[in-house]
This record gives structure tokens, C-alpha cells and sequence, in this order.
């Protein structure tokens, strides 16, 4: 999400200091705190709160209706904060995940939360389909209760990383959704939660409104009695809210956010920290024969990377937002535990920006300009011309490609800027029919996610990450090596070979890591997690759960 | 009567027509809704991307299959379910909005006629003077002028800076829809700019053919009996001169009706006002193949439905059709 971006007219900035009657907060009881926020923006709200529906359930279904088992904080390097489960551990040998379960939990209508509840929300995952939403059928063997309060999910292979996969399931009620004859048309409109906001106190259209769950375990540290979901279809609409002061808690991109936004509202801070890397790649097997040539050469790459002025596109396309990247293989400061060194001093020079490295990397090896269009031409004195592509609307990656393509035709090669729509990119980069383009990754709680989709070349045409296409069966056997061990000195040694492999090829051409956006309104609630309290990711949307140990941090003001 | 019915095989063979256009159109877009919703950043591995598109089986369905539900689905009214929205059922969105775009559009259309028409008469009659010279070209220019222009412009100088009318909503967040004066001044504030951005831009529409068609009715001699015969102004402008020369703008009154249940997308969009404007624009942009379809669907009906009208009430206004051209 933090990639998708409306550009924000600086119109609205400047005149929004109000925003007639549109959104403002119905009469609430006073006694009541009530914490607005935005976790997804839509043309209008329809009331779904079926966990299993993944992309029209309303964004507070899971976590704030359904808690997880445990939730793992990925800024914490993976650190477990147990949930619904109160221990989990493997089986000596690797192929089955125990999960211990708190024995006072209760649904909000009273009825006792038990290991029956996680065997059938976890068989439902298991059976695979639509309601697999958590994608993990193909990983599980099978889940079985050992007792009332201990469940057993038997894995198909050895994987160290599941646990952060199984926990992406939703842990419904069995005595609710046993009775539902099809999942995946079922909307749940009053959902049994184990959460702490299960009771839907208003539902228009326009705005929602989820209250206490009356028999929620942590009701003791639960202090925002009701959470308000204001129907807003866009950046704009949400920033000219914000600034009237009607939101607490959001993760938009608000451009030039100290002059747009915190200057009109005082009560609004911010915290962004690092997300994932974001990288250029070249197409190895690109359909133009004289591109693909040069593509294939690791010094016209290193030319390439060498051209990228990374503080400019951290400081102009990035809002100073982002932070730079000069990992060789792009790995990023916010995985910096893991950094090979070695490897770091051997390639790190050909991720920091120099023209004139670049100018002689490519001279050394033989491009030259022939016909005197002021770019060069590869060493048999065919043409190398390229567009990099970005998608369209998404200002900051295209101002991103733009400062590269500057630098690049700089050092003589030429390279321009192409915005298709999403969805062509998408399916021209997975079917390897481009030349050259700009993209983000997730991270996640290890480095295993990004390696994992943008190196293994069984993920190549299943998404925009892995578009170099450059298969390397050695770094597949070392990436799938990852989660066979559960010994952390063995994964970070994997890690490093990987470095080594990815970094010795310059596979593709690190630029930034970007930032998790987060906006928040101190005038009601304190607690906020920031720069000083780096507590958890502080984001609201939906693939973050950590927003829950967030909720319940907050306090509100007096 | 032969006249009619021959219409009605006209405008049936349209329908048809239109139909497999409105399923080929949302198709030929590049992208399907999955792609879509990571477009719009959904974190989803390989996996779950697999698991969504079986949620959605149809998709996958192959294209003389997708089409013979489709085609059934129009006479059964049975319009499938929003893959944006899943599961809710299209005509569900649709009803939703159908209402809010019909008072929208349809009160802008008709309050456009009557004032367009009305000014087209005056300037008519004292054409060539000041209020034709300015009137005419003006109501051209507006025309001329995007409804995004009117829409921006209108929003930041009243809704954002001067605070004067909502910018979002068909009515305020959390208001309960009632039969009371409360709520429905509370919903007329909330439509008067997007009714006006679409009026203004309508206006010219009916007010420059009306004046035309008038100018050159006021050159026949019945005109100048009636006023030899010493009538009022009044009375020859009126029911001599715009009675006849209404008859193009009736047509031109049916069609923009049709056209209604389009929507002012562009307006609604901007005003984010929940019509089928703002739900055709949605559809698009998340592939909502259905809803796109059901959206289509129901503007084909209602611009033949009109021109129909139109057709019958020709028959009824212009003595020559009905005879059938005997």
C-alpha cells in the first residue's frame, strides 16, 4: 500500500482547513472514546466481516474482530507477541508446529475459545481454495487437537518460516461458521469475535462504528471503547479530513507532509520507518536481442547501478521520506543484522552513485558511442535503447525512474521513462516482454520474503518482483535452504552466500529502501507508537498486525 | 402503428447489438480484478493470488461460456455479484446508487431544458441584441467546458476554502435516510454543486438549438399574421413561434434523459457523491466485470427506452408520421 499513490493537490493543502459537515463526527456519547481511523479507502462501505472473503471484508475484520494466534513483529526482527496462543514450539524434527493456547479466552457471545475453534479455522486454511486465504494449503499436512487447549499442525516439508504464515489465517468461531453453508458468500454481518472491537455499533454506508467486545480477555488494557471508520475514497478526500482534524490514525502518502499537513494541524506527528527495498532490474531475456546483449553483461549492469543518483531520488522523489540503499544486493539498512561485509566491500562500490565510475566501467568493457547520438552502442555496435518502466499514477516511482534515466543518460546510455497502467505492466514484466523497470518489494520479519520473490525463479511470472529473469538454480537451493534450519547462525550464514551470489552478479540494481507512511493525532489519544517508542510497524492497514498491540497502547488524552 | 412496431424491431436489433458490445468493452481492458487489487498494493503471495482467482471462478470461465451467462443473466435480471464488493449482488450496488443518480443527473436535465429552452426563446426573439449577443456565445463556452473544470473549481472556492457546501456524501455521515425536512435540506445542500456543474454544462445544449429553430420559425408569415392581427408579443412568441419550434428539443430532451442513468460520473467522482457514476468509475478501475456489465446494461435500456419515447412522441406531435408516410 505504500506504494500506491493519488498525487495530493497542493490545492487542497493549502485551502482544506475545513471540510463542511461531510465528515464530521456524529454525536458521540462523550463517556465513550472513540478512535477515527482509516485502514482502506472505498467508494462506499458494505457491511462484510467474513475473514475469509480477503479482498472485500472491511479492513477492522481481522485483528480488531479476529484475534491471531500470535502476532510477529517484523521491526523487532521477527519477535513473537502471543495472542489467542500463549507458546509455540516445533517438533524435534521440524515437521509439526505446536501451539499452546490461553485458557481464558471467550468469544464476545460468551461461549469458551478452545483448541476446536484453531483445528477448524486452520482445517478450513488446510482444505486449500478460496477460503485458504492465508495461501498455506500447500504447506500444511494436516491440524489436529492434542488436548483442549494445544493444537498440532503437521507440515508437508521442513519450513522455519511457517509460523508467520499460519498466523495469517483467521481464527474464526466453530459454533458460528460450522453452520455456514458456503464460506465464500457468507458476510458475517454481525460477527463473534475474540477481538476487541466485535460489536457494530452503526453501519451506514458513510461511516461505521465497532464498539468493546463485552467479554474480550484484555478488556483491563483496552482503553478506546469504539473505533469509527470514515468512508474515504482517496488521498484527497483523507487529507482534507486530516487536516480538519476528523482522523486519529492513518497510513496515507501525504506529499511534503511538514508543509501539507502538520503545519494546518498541530495535534498531527508522523513516523516513517524503513519497509522494504526498492530496486531497477534490467530483463536478462528481453525480447530485444541488442538490449539483451548488454542486459547479460554484469559490467553494463554495474555501469547502471553506478549511474543511480540515490540521494536525489530519496530526497525529491522520496519527500526525504525514504532512505538510501547501497546494499549490493539491495537487502537495506532495515535488515542490516543480516549485511554480509565482505561482500559489502567488495561490490558496495558499484551501489554508490559515480558518473565517471560509470563512464569508465562501460568504456572498459567496450561501449562505445559510433554513431554519434551521444549514447553508446554495445561492443559489436548495435544500439542499446530502453524504456524503464513505472506504473502509471504512481508519482514517486515514476520520479524515481525519472532521476535514473537522467543519470543514466548521463554516462552515455540510453534509457527513458515508460508508465503503463498497472496491470500491463505487471503482466509484461511476469511474461518477460519489457526491457527494463523500477519495483518495490515487502520485507518482512527476515529477508527470506524478499529474496524469496524477487530471486527464486520459481516466482518469476507469478509477480513484478522477480522480472530480471534471471535464473540461478544455485541461489533457488540457497534461498529454499532458509527454512529448513532452525538455527539462527545457520540462516544468517545462508543469507550472506546469498549476498555473495546475488551482489557478485549486480542481479539487480539497488536504489532505496521506502518507508512505512503513518500519520497520528495526539488531541485525543497519547500512546502513539513513534521514533521514541518503536515499539511495533505503526501502520493501520489491514496487512499489518501489529496495529493491534498498537490499539492497545493507546490511551485517551484526558 | 406500422410505424411503431417497426421501431420496436429497430431498437430490439440495437439492444442486441449493444449487449455483446457491453460484454466484449469491460473485457478488452488490459488487467482482471486480481491484478487490480495488487495494483492497489494488496500484499498477496503467489498462493493466496491463486486462491482468489477460484473465489471468482467465472474468470477463468472460457468466453462463449462467460457470454451465454451473460446473455441469460439480462432477461432473468440476474446480474451476478461485484467481485470488488464479493459477495453483494450488482443489482444490490446498482439500487444502491440508481436512486441518487436519478435525482442528480435527471433534476439537472430537466432544470437545464426548461431554463435552456426558456432563454432560447427569448434570445430568439430579440436576436442580434444584447442579451442574445452575450446569452448564445456564453451558454456555448460553458458548454464547451469540461463538467471536471466546473467540478474543481466549484469544490475548492465553495466546499474547501469557503466552507459554503459539503464536499462528499449525498447527505451528512450517520444521518438516518427519513421523510423529514431535516434530512432533505440536509440532502439538497449536499446535491446543489453537483447539480449546478452539470446544469451549467447542459444549458447551451438546449438553449442554442431552441433559439435557431426559433429564428427560423419567426420568418414565416403566420408570424407576422399573428402580430399584424395585432397579438401580444407574448402570445406569438409563446403559441406561435416556441410551441413549433419545440418539437427538435423534445427530442433532444428524451435523449439527454437516457442518458441520465450514465450518471455525471466525472461530477460524482469529484463530489464523491455515491451515484452510478461513482460506481461505474470504481467497477472500472477494480475490473469489475459485472458491475460494469449490469452498469452498461441499464444505460442501453434507458437510452433505447428514450429514444423510443422520443419516437412515439413524434408520432403524437408531427401529424406526418402518424399517416406513415402515405
Amino acid at each position: 500500500m505504500l506504494a500506491k499513490l493519488t498525487k495530493v493537490s497542493t490545492a487542497v493543502a493549502m485551502g482544506a482547513t475545513m471540510l463542511a459537515g461531510a465528515i464530521s463526527a456524529p454525536a458521540m456519547a462523550a463517556d465513550k472514546a472513540t478512535l477515527t481511523l482509516v485502514s482502506e479507502m472505498k467508494p462506499s462501505w458494505v457491511r462484510n466481516f467474513n475473514p475469509f472473503l480477503a479482498t472485500s471484508r472491511l479492513a477492522t475484520t481481522n485483528q480488531f474482530i479476529y484475534e491471531p494466534l500470535l502476532v510477529v513483529n517484523e521491526i523487532k526482527g521477527g519477535e513473537v507477541v502471543y495472542r489467542l496462543a500463549n507458546k509455540h514450539y516445533f517438533s524435534d524434527d521440524l515437521k509439526t508446529v505446536y501451539f499452546e493456547l490461553k485458557k481464558d479466552v471467550k468469544w464476545s457471545d460468551g461461549e469458551a475459545f478452545t483448541a476446536d475453534d484453531v483445528v477448524y479455522s486452520l482445517g478450513v486454511a488446510a482444505k486449500g481454495g478460496a477460503a485458504d486465504v492465508a495461501g498455506i494449503s500447500a504447506k500444511i499436512a494436516g491440524v489436529k487437537k492434542v488436548d483442549d487447549y494445544k493444537v498440532a499442525v503437521e507440515l508437508k516439508d521442513v519450513n522455519t518460516g511457517i509460523v508467520a504464515e499460519i498466523v495469517r489465517a483467521p481464527i474464526v468461531a466453530e459454533h458460528v461458521f460450522s453452520k455456514v453453508a458456503d464460506l465464500t458468500t457468507f458476510t458475517n454481518e454481525n460477527p463473534v469475535g475474540t477481538g476487541p472491537f466485535t460489536q457494530v455499533d452503526t453501519f451506514t454506508p458513510q461511516v461505521y462504528v465497532q464498539c468493546r467486545n463485552p467479554n474480550y480477555y484484555e478488556n483491563d488494557k483496552l482503553a478506546v471503547d469504539c473505533i469509527r471508520m470514515p468512508q474515504l475514497a482517496n488521498n484527497d478526500q483523507l487529507l482534507a479530513a486530516a487536516i480538519k482534524g476528523d482522523l486519529d490514525w492513518t497510513s496515507a502518502f501525504i506529499p511534503d507532509i511538514d508543509r501539507v499537513l502538520v503545519s494546518q494541524n498541530k495535534h498531527y506527528h508522523y513516523w516513517f520507518p524503513a519497509a522494504g527495498s526498492a530496486s531497477f532490474m534490467v530483463n536478462f531475456k528481453t525480447p530485444n536481442a541488442n538490449n539483451a546483449k548488454a542486459f547479460n553483461d554484469v559490467q553494463f549492469r554495474r555501469a547502471f547501478s553506478m549511474a543511480l543518483d540515490r540521494q536525489a531520488i530519496v530526497d525529491i522523489a522520496g519527500y526525504g521520506y525514504w532512505s538510501v540503499n547501497e546494499y549490493p544486493d539491495a537487502l537495506g539498512d532495515q535488515f542490516a543484522a543480516w549485511a554480509n561485509k565482505d561482500s559489502i566491500a567488495k561490490y558496495g562500490k558499484y551501489s554508490k552513485f559515480n558518473i565517471e565510475g560509470a563512464k569508465k566501467l562501460l568504456k572498459d568493457a567496450g561501449y562505445k558511442d559510433v554513431d554519434g547520438d551521444g549514447f553508446v552502442e554495445n561492443p559489436d555496435g548495435t544500439k542499446v535503447e530502453f524504456k524503464i518502466l513505472a506504473p502509471n499514477g504512481w508519482s514517486d516511482f515514476i520520479n524515481t525512474v525519472q532521476i535514473g534515466v537522467e543519470g543514466l543518460q548521463e554516462v552515455g546510455i540510453n534509457a527513458s521513462v515508460s508508465t503503463p497502467e498497472f496491470a500491463i505492466l505487471t503482466e509484461k514484466v511476469q511474461n518477460a516482454d519489457y526491457d527494463a523497470q523500477f519495483t518495490n518489494y515487502f520485507a518482512g520479519p527476515d529477508p527470506f520474503k524478499y529474496y524469496n520473490t524477487a530471486f527464486h525463479s520459481e516466482q518469476m511470472d507469478k509477480a513484478r518482483f522477480g522480472g530480471h529473469h534471471n535464473v540461478d538454480k544455485e541461489l533457488d537451493a540457497l534461498i529454499d535452504s532458509f527454512n529448513k534450519t532452525g538455527d539462527q547462525d545457520e540462516k544468517v550464514a545462508i543469507v550472506h552466500k546469498i549476498q555473495e551470489r546475488i551482489g557478485s552478479n549486480q542481479t539487480t540494481m539497488a536504489a532505496m529502501s521506502t518507508n512505512y507512511n503513518y500519520q497520528y493525532n495526539t488531541k485525543r489519544f497519547t500512546g502513539w507508537f513513534n521514533d521514541k517508542n518503536p515499539q511495533a510497524r505503526p501502520v493501520v492497514w489491514p496487512d499489518t498486525p501489529e496495529r493491534l498491540l498498537h490499539v492497545l497502547n493507546l490511551k485517551p488524552v484526558k | 402503428m406500422g410505424f411503431i412496431l417497426r421501431r420496436l424491431v429497430f431498437y430490439f436489433g440495437a439492444f442486441l447489438v449493444a449487449v455483446v458490445i457491453n460484454f466484449i468493452l469491460p473485457r478488452a481492458m488490459p488487467g482482471d480484478p486480481i491484478t487490480a487489487m495488487l495494483a492497489g498494493g494488496a500484499m498477496l503471495d503467489a498462493q493466496q493470488v491463486a486462491n482468489l482467482r477460484e473465489t471468482f471462478g467465472f474468470i477463468d470461465a472460457p468466453v462463449y461460456e462467460q457470454f451465454w451467462i451473460y446473455f441469460k443473466s439480462i432477461f432473468s435480471w440476474e446480474l451476478g455479484v461485484s467481485t470488488y464488493f464479493y459477495p453483494t449482488p450488482v443489482t444490490e450496488i446498482l439500487g444502491m446508487a440508481f436512486g441518487w443518480t436519478l435525482f442528480l443527473t435527471g433534476t439537472a436535465t430537466l432544470l437545464a431544458f426548461a431554463f435552456g429552452a426558456s432563454l432560447g426563446i427569448v434570445a430568439a426573439w430579440y436576436r442580434g441584441g444584447k442579451f442574445d449577443s452575450i446569452a448564445s456565445p456564453l451558454s456555448l463556452v460553458l458548454q464547451a467546458t469540461p463538467q471536471l473544470v466546473f467540478g474543481i473549481v466549484i469544490l475548492f472556492t465553495f466546499g474547501v476554502n469557503m466552507d459554503l457546501i459539503p464536499i462528499s456524501y449525498a447527505y451528512t455521515a450517520g444521518a438516518t435516510p427519513e421523510f423529514t425536512w431535516v434530512f432533505i435540506k440536509d440532502v439538497l445542500h449536499h446535491a446543489i454543486a453537483p447539480i449546478f456543474c452539470i446544469f451549467i454544462v447542459q444549458l447551451g445544449g438546449f438553449l442554442v438549438p431552441m433559439r435557431n429553430n426559433m429564428i427560423n420559425l419567426l420568418g414565416e408569415d403566420y408570424i407576422t399574421m399573428g402580430k399584424a392581427k395585432g397579438l401580444s408579443n407574448i402570445r406569438v412568441m409563446l403559441n406561435y413561434g416556441a410551441r413549433n419550434a419545440i418539437l427538435p428539443s423534445v427530442t433532444a430532451l428524451s435523449m439527454a434523459l437516457g442518458f441520465v442513468v450514465g450518471g455525471a460520473m466525472v461530477v460524482e467522482v469529484i463530489f464523491n457523491y455515491p451515484g452510478l457514476g461513482t460506481v461505474l468509475y470504481n467497477a472500472i478501475i477494480n475490473r469489475d466485470y459485472q458491475v460494469i456489465q449490469g452498469q452498461l446494461l441499464i444505460m442501453t435500456i434507458f437510452m433505447l427506452s428514450f429514444n423510443f419515447l422520443a419516437d412515439v412522441l413524434y408520432v403524437f406531435l408531427d401529424p406526418r408520421l402518424r399517416k406513415g408516410g402515405k
